[in-house]
């Protein structure tokens, strides 16, 4: 009894908390890592074959309407009736459960979503690449807070797209088609530039590189604009290549030959035209841009006749016009992409064949075109990243084709050395193929085309360039402001200090940028990087001769590439720069970038801040 | 639809292998043409005689005096019209004769209304014999005098008439593009004529000029009327582009006269375009369109359902703000682009006489010069001009200076390039286009000074001469005295 009265006034009695338990579950929820969001893989016309209708998961964040986000603000203003869209709440729990908005023409909700979701897949994709953050170029009105970029999807009437620095946002435009379309397009319906997957990758692809670069977009010559087409498309299309379905399909019709622009029809055809939907054969959607708005605008046509026309030294002579020109470029780096998947993918068919397969196989079985699709997006993925880093080593201004080709060697080098996919020996062969060889290479070798290597001054006798003590790496998520401004003031003092042995003159030099990078190599450890930009610039009369024509600026710089050095007997050393990728001022630099000056007829009277005007660019 | 962009292509690739065959003369003739054999040099109407090999040196001849010319027998008469073309080339024959080549007959912007006396007057100094008449390109300002004065040119004999291959009416892809471009300048003449301010009212000048005011004569249809068979006889018609060994009528050719076509070139992306269907390149104006169809407006709301994040950077109006001015003059943009892709049509001509070179550019602008100049592309380290270009340059002795001084028609490389001490003229008339504030008045201030240094103070301009009720501006300088002119008349000659 008493037993029993004590046990109850034990039970009553408020005993010591149980020690926490270590390893009790979590009761609140995790973020999830992704967001599904539907989206075209394409646009609006190939319906809903090939993997049209597409889930992106879109790294997870929380949204408001718009959506606005951390990086991105969608504001569907319409120009052309002065009024605002309704914003489209992505974490309403009624989308939330369904992937987002079904995909329609007709409601200006899913095109907000669509926009969103490709931009921000676009940015990921790059900042994986990089291994770091990309920043937006701060908007006009200088409020660097939260640095969104914006996205009108229906900015304007007009058949065009573009990022414009001005509006700190991606301008997209609608308009009517006209009454001689293709049978996919209804006569007089109406073209949303902003649904095709493409054309917001290539308008992402055009702010990220701007973001990079302060003086990247300035068109001192003729390669410039037609490089920044051609590496915005660049972006665009390797993106098709994780288009699973699309790439799924197009191996089986192509029987494997993912490089022809035609594709087999579904029905053999009855008599020489095709008679019936199914006889006509089907252009291939990996290797073709902007479909929607290619037919109706007649653009982009260049790119299927550069990747269709055999590799010659002359065209590159020849084209002048910056997507033609571009789209030079862009088949150099297909080319050697399909080399690689050639290569990748040989012994495959060798199985294939051995078993009994056709030479040229009409129809691959199933796990025959599961591994093929495997590879190619693989060696897509591989040969976006390398595009990407290679930004990172092109010289701060004035970029040329044979710039770029220096810089995709270099980067892959850097991380990569032993090259087992053999990608640059493919790039190297299709750039010489098509007439872009770097001014001043010797030789048309992996060592001679990649930027020669700065001397560190631990050698003996030491490099010209001291270590770079002092500079602050941060962390992978980015430095703080009091560590940019310890950087800021550092490299600043650096390049007074070492203006000689830079290549600078005794004129003030900027440093319009600094990023701190981290990525892995081959063997999976990590690098640590900073990517700086230096740059001079100084104003020179147009035309020597004749001071009385005015004066125009022109400028000179290097991008360096400054390492964090592994430990050395319990101490880490300096950080010492690695490479100087250099484009100075003075000499034939000058009169090139005078030439493209006035082979844009003297646009802009005063020379200064000259941008690619992308608006122009685009629309016409 | 594949097979036909296949053929497309096959043909963009025929015309590139033309262009650089061009350097060679030789081998044009082994160029495969096997689709279109008539291209080099096309005649509408009877084939003419034989071409004098070029670089020939012409036939001793006596010196005389008069309105023929000077020692070398040339004289070059710029008419005063206002904003336009009106030139005319005498040269002398062995046997004392003069023979004349007329280059363009138009005025369009500015106009002083002076046009019809200077073709009676031209009547007068050829006795309505023209051994060649040139039109350089398609536009009022250079050929609207064919249009108002056809039934005085109905009085002309004409020889020859060369045009540029873009007028080539058996050349289907030729002839729909200036036809797409006239029809594109019509729309945009429509929609600009609303436009109020002053660069409206230049572009729609710009448009205008592509079309010609259809009130006047009838527009450029009615000129370009005259030129293909307007004259008193049939003359035939030659289309060339660069490269092309043109035919002489045979009176030049016995006058000792040699000519050689330096534009324009065929450019690889015009030519892509013309082969798209016409109607793409019309489309592009979304002016002729009726507005897209627009969302339910059940859509439409307020920036107030938009979270304040999004206008951290913007507000609403200056969202409002960039958005309104960042959509690109796209009628501008238009406008001058059908402008110049015409002016680059222009045929170019050399014409050598008595030892003398005389370059006539009409409006060729940056595109068409390039690719005489550089052979295409500025690419590589210091694209030097071509040796070609260089020779020509070098050993000018007269410039038509192009496109009336504007800053795109003569580059400095061009400019810096001609021999020193040749001699110029310029047709202009300013306050037409352009403004001094952006530098691009027309004459180009800058332009024009590095011209007068270079040809040593030897360039005239049309407004040095006074016409019916315009007198010379007080503030130009004078007619350099290696020119003579008629101030009632209203003409300038440079005669050598």
């Amino acid at each position: 009894m008493q037993n029993a009265s004590s046990a109850r006034a034990a039970a009553a009695r408020p005993g010591p908390e149980p020690p926490a338990d270590l390893f009790a579950p979590s009761t609140s929820f995790d973020p999830p890592a992704k967001r599904p969001l539907r989206v075209y893989a394409f646009d609006p016309t190939l319906g809903r074959v090939l993997g049209n209708n597409l889930v992106i998961e879109v790294n997870y964040e929380p949204l408001q309407p718009g959506p606005v986000g951390e990086r991105f603000a969608v504001v569907d203003y319409d120009g052309s009736t002065k009024s605002f869209y309704a914003p489209v709440d992505l974490d309403n729990p009624n989308l939330l459960l369904r992937d987002g908005l079904d995909p329609t023409e007709s409601d200006p909700r899913f095109h907000q979503q669509m926009v969103y979701a490709v931009a921000s897949e676009t940015l990921r994709r790059f900042e994986a690449a990089l291994g770091r953050r990309v920043h937006w170029r701060p908007p006009p009105n200088g409020k660097h807070g939260a640095n969104r970029l914006y996205l009108f999807p229906h900015a304007m009437v007009q058949a065009n797209a573009f990022y414009s620095p001005d509006a700190h946002g991606i301008l997209f435009g609608y308009f009517r088609a006209g009454s001689v379309v293709d049978a996919q397009i209804v006569p007089g319906q109406t073209i949303f530039t902003c649904l095709s997957h493409d054309i917001v990758a290539h308008e992402t692809t055009h702010a990220v590189v701007d973001g990079i670069r302060e003086h990247f977009t300035e068109p001192t010559n003729i390669d410039v604009p037609a490089f920044h087409e051609a590496f915005a498309d660049l972006a665009a299309l390797f993106r098709h290549f994780s288009h699973r379905e699309a790439l799924l399909d197009t191996l089986q019709r192509t029987g494997g030959r993912l490089y022809t622009t035609n594709m087999r029809a579904d029905a053999p055809g009855s008599s020489t035209e095709p008679v019936i939907q199914s006889e006509i054969a089907p252009d291939n959607p990996l290797i073709e841009l902007a479909r929607q708005f290619g037919q109706v605008s007649g653009l982009h046509a260049g790119l299927r006749s550069a990747l269709g026309t055999p590799a010659n030294t002359q065209d590159l002579k020849t084209t002048i016009e910056p997507h033609a020109r571009g789209a030079i470029l862009v088949a150099a780096v297909f080319d050697a992409y399909f080399s690689v998947y050639l290569q990748q993918t040989a012994d495959y068919f060798r199985v294939f064949r051995a078993g009994g397969g056709s030479d040229q196989p009409v129809d691959l079985p199933g796990p025959l075109a599961n591994l093929l699709a495997a590879d190619a997006s693989r060696i897509a993925e591989l040969f976006f990243s390398v595009c990407a880093r290679s930004l990172d080593y092109c010289p701060p201004v004035d970029v040329t084709f044979g710039d770029f080709l220096r810089a995709i060697i270099t980067a892959d080098i850097d991380l990569f050395p032993s090259d087992s996919y053999g990608v640059r020996d493919a790039v190297m062969q299709a750039f010489r193929s098509r007439g872009i060889v770097p001014e001043g290479a010797q030789f048309f070798s992996e060592d001679a085309l990649c930027w020669p290597k700065v001397r560190s001054p631990t050698e003996t006798p030491p490099g010209p360039l001291p270590a770079v003590s002092g500079l602050l790496f941060g962390d992978p998520n980015g430095l703080t402001d009091d560590e940019k401004n310890v950087n800021g003031d550092l490299l600043r003092a650096y390049a007074r200090a070492n203006a000689t042995a830079l290549g600078f003159d005794q004129s003030p030099i900027s440093v319009p940028s600094f990023h701190p990078m981290f990525r892995t190599d081959e063997d999976g450890s990590l690098k640590i990087d900073m990517v700086v930009e230096m740059v001079q610039q100084r104003k020179v009369p147009l035309d020597p001769a004749e001071p009385k024509l005015g004066t125009m600026v022109i400028r000179g710089g290097v991008t360096l590439m400054i390492s964090r050095q592994p430990l050395r007997g319990g101490k880490r050393p300096d950080p010492e720069v690695r490479y100087a990728i250099a484009k100075h001022l003075g000499g034939t630099h000058d009169n090139l970038q005078r030439a493209a000056y006035v082979a844009q007829g003297f646009t802009d009277g005063t020379g200064a801040n000259a941008r690619i005007n992308f608006g122009l660019l685009h629309g016409i | 639809m594949s097979t036909s962009k296949k053929t497309t292509r096959k043909k963009t690739t025929a015309r590139k292998k033309k262009t650089t065959a061009r350097k060679k003369t030789a081998a044009r003739k082994k160029s495969p043409a096997a689709k279109k054999p008539a291209r080099t040099p096309r005649t509408t109407a009877t084939p003419g005689t034989t071409t004098p090999p070029s670089g020939t040196p012409p036939a001793a001849r006596p010196a005389a005096a008069g309105s023929t010319g000077g020692t070398a027998g040339i004289r070059v008469r710029m008419y005063r019209v206002g904003f336009g073309d009106f030139f005319l080339l005498t040269v002398r024959a062995p046997d004392g004769t003069p023979r004349h080549i007329l280059v363009d007959c138009g005025v369009h912007a500015a106009n002083l209304g002076s046009i019809g006396a200077a073709i009676d007057q031209l009547a007068i100094d050829t006795g309505k014999q023209l051994a060649l008449v040139i039109m350089t390109h398609r536009h009022a300002d250079h050929i609207s005098g064919f249009g108002t004065g056809a039934a005085a040119f109905a009085g002309f004999t004409v020889e020859r008439v060369w045009m540029s291959w873009f007028e080539d009416p058996s050349d289907p892809a030729a002839t729909n593009f200036p036809a797409n471009i006239t029809a594109l300048a019509g729309k945009l003449q429509q929609s600009l004529a609303a436009r109020s301010d002053e660069v409206g009212q230049q572009l729609f000048n710009m448009a205008e000029n592509i079309t010609g005011a259809a009130a006047v004569g009838g527009g450029n249809a009615a000129a370009l009327a005259t030129l293909h068979g307007g004259f008193k006889n049939k003359a035939p018609v030659d289309y060339y582009q660069a490269g092309d060994v043109p035919t002489l009528p045979d009176s030049l050719v016995q006058a000792g006269l040699t000519a050689q076509i330096l534009g324009p070139p065929t450019d690889p992306a015009l030519v892509a375009q013309m082969d798209n269907k016409p109607q793409q390149y019309l489309a592009a104006t979304g002016e002729e369109n009726a507005p897209p169809m627009r969302f339910n407006r059940v859509f439409t709301a307020d920036a107030s359902r938009y979270p304040p994040d999004a206008f951290a950077v913007f507000s609403p109006d200056e969202i409002a703000k960039h958005i309104s001015s960042n959509q690109p003059d796209l009628l501008a943009a238009q406008a001058a682009k059908a402008d110049n892709t015409i002016n680059n049509q222009s045929l170019i001509v050399l014409f050598t006489f008595g030892g003398k070179k005389l370059l006539f550019a009409g409006d060729a602008q940056w595109g068409n010069w390039d690719n005489f100049l550089f052979g295409g592309a500025v690419v590589g380290d210091d694209t030097p001009l071509t040796a070609n270009s260089k020779t020509i340059l070098g050993s000018l002795d007269f410039y038509k200076v192009g496109h009336h001084g504007s800053t795109n028609a003569s580059p400095i490389p061009a400019v810096n390039a001609m021999r020193d001490g040749c001699v110029a003229m310029c047709s202009t008339q300013p306050g037409a286009y352009g403004s001094v504030k952006n530098n691009s008045e027309v004459p180009r201030g800058p332009l024009i000074d590095a011209l007068e240094k270079k040809t040593k103070n030897q360039l005239a301009r049309a407004d040095q001469v006074e016409v019916l009720n315009y007198p010379v501006d007080p503030t130009l300088e004078s007619l350099p005295a290696i020119f003579t002119k008629d101030d009632t008349k209203g003409y300038i000659d440079y005669e050598t």
